[in-house]
């Protein structure tokens, strides 16, 4: 009954979404906007329908029905309530339909957000690229990758449940949806964008329209690197939260190109520049994340030869192509409009700043996006293997890493058009004063290298200038200098810094030792004492746990454990961590033990990793306070051909 | 102005002054902390991009093992490089700075540069003649309101 009842939904779905497509844009192009508000009635049944075959889904699960496909590949008597509503996102299929109830929860907000405007063309035609991309999702569930399947039960099938590593920590509930919404998210302003650029109207006004959404999904797209950066750390057990693998680096790469574009269209809002640019970054953005799903669903990373594996990959390469020549066909078309008068003035402005802001992270997702595509492009030159991995991409990022907190530093405190020298020098002062505290605090503590410690002044410089920014914002304006776009913005650049603070740390000093305990045995690592107590272990249906007993420093007692998932066959490590303020020791045991046995464990001791978790939180917080209407001001389109006000030259 | 340069000159002289303590005081390194670093090095050839240090595959415990045993013996580090890529080639995860594979760091290089070089170019440069009717609307009504913008 769900496999039929799922199918019904997705076809459906996928009906109203080609009608609503199709008939849209007919009905754009022949004028007959009176006909407009069938396209909304269309898409709000691609709303339905998504939500339709979520629910189909969860109680299938729930109830464990075999007979529908997906169900047989991650159902399972014994996995836990919690895991059994994750497992809907733990494999392709269901994490399908995750995209298309995203997908449809944007597209609903967008029909309920410009409920007034149904006759307006621009929001017409975003709605069918709305409805563009949401065709291809249900195309996909309603034929290739269709998790309804209906199948018959082997008689001695044995459920397995989902990855084991998805069902051993509750941040896999969280961290998939969250980066969903950052993914799917970034479609609103691509819609907005392509609609500007077939009705013509390419002034600022689709730029002011999608502005929020713009921040919405990049605070969700952070908030879901952040967290699986910490799920990774929780629960991979390798002692690390980073490994530049290409599903990370898929994540990443729309959020540079998203963080560049969130900086850059300030210029456009102010000044009516760099249009051509704009438009083609909120492009590039949405292009990345379907590239992004594309390298991480078709298994093309790992070797040319996976291409067959099946056509999901196939279908997103399509798309890509689809999306990319549109894009640019359409920015090429409307080019002799896109042109925009004006200059940038000075090197020394809130404009050259932005433009160089763009540049490195611009070059950061270059240097992303051609290290992880590179092994293919090798394989495809001369056969040859390569792998890159941390090392290539550590070197490449630290100095544009270092570039991009200067340019934190200085960009807050630039006016528009130009600033003279005695301006620079009165804002910046007390940040670098900031900065060289910084330094200098890092020294006392033990830090050396002079990356790191240039880091940390960097840190300290960047951070003043933001909290520089937000004093005087307070001051000014009382707790309305907290939200807003530019103070919002603030917090998370505070955010960023930590953050970029906390990794330097945690990169630049990690220890990592191994060492083999006998019960008893206490062990000596960077100060401080690891005692073997013993161990114990548990088990129920689902799983068998063993684990040690180790006393850190003579107080608490942590449990690092290997778990072994009886359905899968699979033995995961759980590592233990004492977090802290100054440094967190990770524990992880690499075997399974019986209790008792020597222990053979591994002690990772990082700096400041807790200031990383601490700057992610404070960056979602930050873009939820950009979102929220900060201080009423002057409309932002500065003309482009206003004098400037006189300005002592820099010097 | 005087005041304002030597507070400046003071900054930078100090975080001069901090770097060179930072560079000069990092020390040997230690057998622990080049094991560590050779252990960041070679990729596990079983686990998809992570290194030996980051991966709980036996394989990756293998090459680990074998990398401290070499450094504990004395062995260099080209030695250890060498010995390793016979056994498990393609597991070096800094790609070598020849042939082909030379390409991924040169490429990023040169597309920063060529960026850079647009943008030094576009500060300063005016676009004339395309300006809108609806851009000459806003800077008409700024002259005359006789703003500059907020």
């Amino acid at each position: 009954m769900y496999s039929i009842l799922g199918l019904a939904a997705a076809v459906v779905g996928l009906a109203a979404s080609v009608l609503g497509a199709v008939g849209g844009a007919f009905i754009l192009i022949t004028g007959r906007r009176h006909l407009l508000h069938t396209v909304r009635s269309w898409a709000w049944i691609t709303v339905g329908t998504g939500v339709a075959m979520t629910v189909v889904m969860l109680r299938a699960l729930s109830v464990r029905d075999y007979t529908v496909d997906y169900v047989q590949q991650v159902g399972s008597p014994n996995t836990p309530t919690l895991f059994n509503i994750a497992a809907l996102w733990s494999s392709l299929e269901g994490s399908l339909l995750l995209w298309i109830l995203v997908l449809g929860g944007f597209t609903g907000a967008m029909l309920v957000k410009f409920r007034d405007r149904r006759d307006d063309e621009l929001f017409g035609w975003a709605l069918v690229v709305m409805l563009g991309v949401s065709v291809f999702f249900y195309a996909l569930v309603a034929g290739p990758a269709n998790p309804f399947t209906a199948v018959t039960v082997p008689a001695d099938f044995t459920p397995r449940g989902p990855n084991p590593l998805l069902q051993n920590h509750v941040l896999v509930a969280f961290h998939p949806p969250m980066l969903y919404l950052g993914y799917v998210g970034f479609t609103v302003p691509f819609a907005f964008a392509t609609a500007a650029l077939i009705t013509g109207r390419l002034g600022e006004g689709w730029l002011l329209e999608t502005r929020r959404w713009t921040v919405v999904a990049y605070g969700f797209l952070t908030g879901g690197i952040v967290l699986g950066a910490w799920w990774s750390y929780e629960v991979l057990g390798w002692g690390g939260y980073w490994a530049w693998d290409p599903v990370e680096n898929a994540s990443l790469l729309p959020w540079l190109t998203g963080t560049a574009y969130l900086h850059s269209v300030m210029v456009q809002e102010r000044r009516g520049m760099l249009r051509v640019w704009n438009l083609a970054l909120v492009c590039a953005t949405f292009c990345l994340t379907v590239l992004g799903t594309f390298i991480t669903r078709s298994g093309v990373i790992e070797s040319v030869h996976a291409f067959s594996d099946g056509p999901i990959g196939a279908w997103f390469l399509v798309l890509f192509g689809i999306v990319t020549f549109g894009s640019i066909g359409l920015i090429a078309w409307r080019g002799d409009q896109l042109r925009s008068p004006g200059s940038i003035d000075s090197p020394w402005s809130r404009e050259a700043s932005f433009l160089a802001n763009n540049l490195l992270f611009g070059a950061m997702a270059f240097v992303v996006l051609l290290g992880t595509v590179f092994p293919l492009l090798a394989e495809l030159w001369d056969g040859s293997r390569l792998t890159i991995g941390s090392p290539y991409f550590d070197s490449m990022a630290k100095p544009l890493g270092l570039l991009m907190l200067f340019l934190m530093a200085a960009a807050p405190i630039l006016p528009w058009r130009k600033a003279s020298g005695e301006v620079l020098s009165e804002r910046l002062f007390w940040p670098a004063v900031i900065g060289v505290v910084s330094m200098a605090l890092a020294l006392v503590f033990g830090g050396r290298g002079v990356a790191p410690v240039l880091g940390f002044g960097l840190g300290g410089f960047a951070g003043g200038s933001a909290a520089r920014q937000v004093v005087l914002a307070t001051r000014r304006h009382g707790w309305r200098g907290f939200v807003g776009r530019t103070n919002g913005g603030m917090i998370v650049h505070l955010g960023v810094v930590l953050l970029a603070v906390g990794l330097v740390a945690a990169e630049s000093y990690k220890v990592d030792r191994t060492v083999r305990l006998e019960v008893g045995e206490t062990a000596s690592v960077n100060g401080h004492e690891f005692t073997y107590l013993g161990g114990g272990g548990d088990q129920n249906g689902r799983r068998v746990r063993i684990w040690a007993e180790i006393r850190i420093d003579g107080q608490d007692v942590y449990q690092p454990a290997t778990t072994l998932y009886r359905e899968q066959g699979v033995v995961v490590p759980t590592p233990s961590v004492r977090p802290g303020f100054s440094e967190d020791l990770f524990l992880v045991t690499d075997a399974v033990q019986t209790p008792g046995d020597p222990v053979r464990l591994r002690i990772v001791i990082r700096p400041m990793v807790t200031w990383i978790w601490a700057g992610g939180g404070l960056m979602f917080l930050g873009t939820l306070l950009a979102v929220f209407p900060g201080r009423r001001r002057r409309r932002g389109t500065e003309p482009t051909s206003v004098a400037i006000p006189d300005a002592a030259p820099v010097g | 102005m005087t005041g304002r340069l030597v507070r400046w000159v003071a900054v930078l002289a100090a975080s001069i002054g901090l770097l060179v303590v930072a560079a000069v005081d990092t020390g040997a390194e230690t057998e622990g902390e080049r094991v560590q670093r050779l252990h960041d090095s070679y990729a596990c050839p079983v686990c998809d991009g992570q290194s030996v240090a980051d991966s709980n595959a036996s394989v990756a415990v293998a090459i680990r093992n074998f990398i401290s045993d070499e450094v504990a013996a004395g062995a260099s580090d080209d030695q250890i490089r060498d010995d390793i890529l016979r056994s498990w080639p393609g597991s070096l995860l800094n790609p070598p700075g020849e042939g082909f594979a030379a390409l991924v760091w040169v490429l990023p290089v040169l597309v920063t540069v060529v960026g850079a070089t647009g943008v030094a170019f576009a500060v300063g440069r005016r676009v004339e003649g395309s300006a809108t009717s609806a851009d000459e609307q806003l800077v008409a009504a700024a002259r005359d309101s006789g703003g500059s913008g907020a």
